[in-house]
């Protein structure tokens, strides 16, 4: 039995070393990146050996390059950004706390995609027992259609805002009213106002140093 | 959050020589040398059984013991091989026929010799050494195995723990049927079946945490097994 499971020594891993850094890069979902991984695995075997020998440069560009493959593999299976990094970087400490189980008589790339199927999938159960005690909040959960009616902070806030934009100096109410209400270009707004584009952006500057002195000021009073 | 390149950084800054591990057959011996050690010595320091030659002449209790045996070291050997990441999962098949042959030889003994079980068949006496062997013989060997797979953790350590823990039940069970003679069927069956069902049990349960522990302690930068 032993012999059997020693002879699954890649044939790819022939082909290896023309030019690995490269490509890495562009690694993609599907059958590149396993393309990929066959034909690095000389290479990464050999700095592998070399890694367990203390050689910190050659586990750097070890590291390095299978970062790329490892994250073409989670993103196979997580959708979120952050979630598929922080499964490279699970993978990445459990190869280094289990570097001394590496045998380098044995293909690399075997090795590296076991420990990484295993993060991949304790990172799926977490999330899977994380999920099942949480409840999305979505439209079915809201009391009213009208999205205003189901919170009235909502409504207050956008009073108390319409306010200080009406007690702004005339210049400034209308540049505010325009560029940020109406949305409106500054070439627009400059046509219907009559006024430069420079005074207009001076006006809406002052405006929103005004409207934030003067809702920070209501907030401390209530 | 650290960026995976600083991850990478932090690693490669602090990365020490390390030995690796040796092929997993030579690695399940060194372990199997060492169950034998205890059997060893609890046949100096407790005498095995009596009846040992007479009994071995009956095929039932022959094949038993041999069957359990073989299961101790085929789960020894399965718990090695499959401990490394990158080693099929069928190996955890490879007890399994001695575990088949060894709990068979226990259901014949119970349908054939039931009516024998005296009322007064079992001393408190013998039970209890029972009970200490069975201690002395798993403890040490549940031990050594939990530093020598630590770094299954991070893995398998569910199936690692399993096999495993019927590794140690296995050879704990030889040791019973050799140095006691507990001849009521129901008390074979409890002591080989039941102490072999405790271990692994207990492995399933405390394992996975207990390698964890061991390899946390093995490995202080990793937090994350």
């Amino acid at each position: 039995m032993s012999s059997g499971s020693r002879n699954r020594r890649s044939p790819l891993t022939l082909v290896a070393g023309a030019s690995p850094a490269r490509e890495t890069g562009s690694a993609k979902p599907g059958s590149t990146a396993e393309k990929q991984a066959s034909a690095h695995d000389l290479d990464w075997s050999i700095l592998m050996a070399r890694a367990q020998t203390g050689d910190g440069e050659a586990y750097r560009r070890l590291l390095a390059e299978i970062a790329p493959y490892l994250r073409s593999l989670a993103v196979r299976h997580h959708r979120d950004p952050s979630d598929v990094e922080d499964t490279v970087q699970d993978v990445l400490l459990t190869v280094h706390a289990i570097r001394h189980t590496y045998d380098p008589d044995r293909p690399f790339g075997p090795w590296l995609v076991a420990i990484a199927n295993r993060r991949i999938v304790d990172r799926l159960r977490r999330q899977g027992r994380t999920r099942s005690r949480e409840i999305a909040l979505d439209l079915e959960h809201e009391t009213f259609a009208a999205p205003q009616a189901n919170s009235p902070e909502e409504a207050w806030n956008k009073r108390v805002l319409w306010d200080a934009v009406e007690s702004l100096p005339p210049g400034q109410r209308q540049a505010i009213q325009l560029l940020k209400l109406q949305e409106m270009s500054l070439k627009e707004a400059a046509v219907a106002t009559g006024m430069s584009i420079a005074s207009l952006k001076v006006a809406t500057h002052r405006a929103l140093k005004s409207l934030r002195k003067m809702l920070m000021k209501r907030s401390r009073e209530t | 959050m650290i960026t995976t390149p600083e991850l990478i950084d932090s690693l490669a800054a602090n990365v020490t020589p390390v030995r690796r591990l040796r092929p997993p057959l030579l690695r399940a011996a060194f372990w199997l040398a060492l169950a034998a050690l205890v059997l060893v010595l609890l046949a100096i320091s407790h005498g095995v059984r009596p009846d040992l030659a007479q009994r071995l002449q009956q095929p039932v209790f022959a094949v038993g013991l041999v069957a359990s045996l073989l299961t101790g070291v085929l789960a020894a050997v399965a718990a090695f091989v499959i401990s490394l990441p990158d080693r099929s999962r069928r190996w955890l098949f490879l007890p399994a026929p001695a575990l088949v042959a060894w709990v068979s030889t226990i259901g014949y003994g119970c349908l054939s010799d039931w009516v024998s079980i005296a009322p007064d068949g079992v001393r408190l006496g013998e039970a209890a050494r029972c009970f200490a062997t069975l201690v002395l013989t798993s403890l040490p060997l549940s031990l050594a195995l939990l530093v020598m797979l630590r770094h299954a953790a991070p893995l398998r350590p569910t199936a690692v723990t399993l096999t495993g823990s019927l590794a140690v039940a296995a050879i704990t069970a030889t040791a019973l049927s050799l140095f006691h003679d507990l001849d009521a069927t129901v008390m074979v069956l409890i002591w080989n079946l039941g102490a072999a069902a405790l271990i692994v049990a207990l492995g399933g349960m405390l394992g996975p945490r207990m390698l964890s522990q061991v390899a946390l302690r093995a490995f202080p930068h990793d937090r994350e097994a």
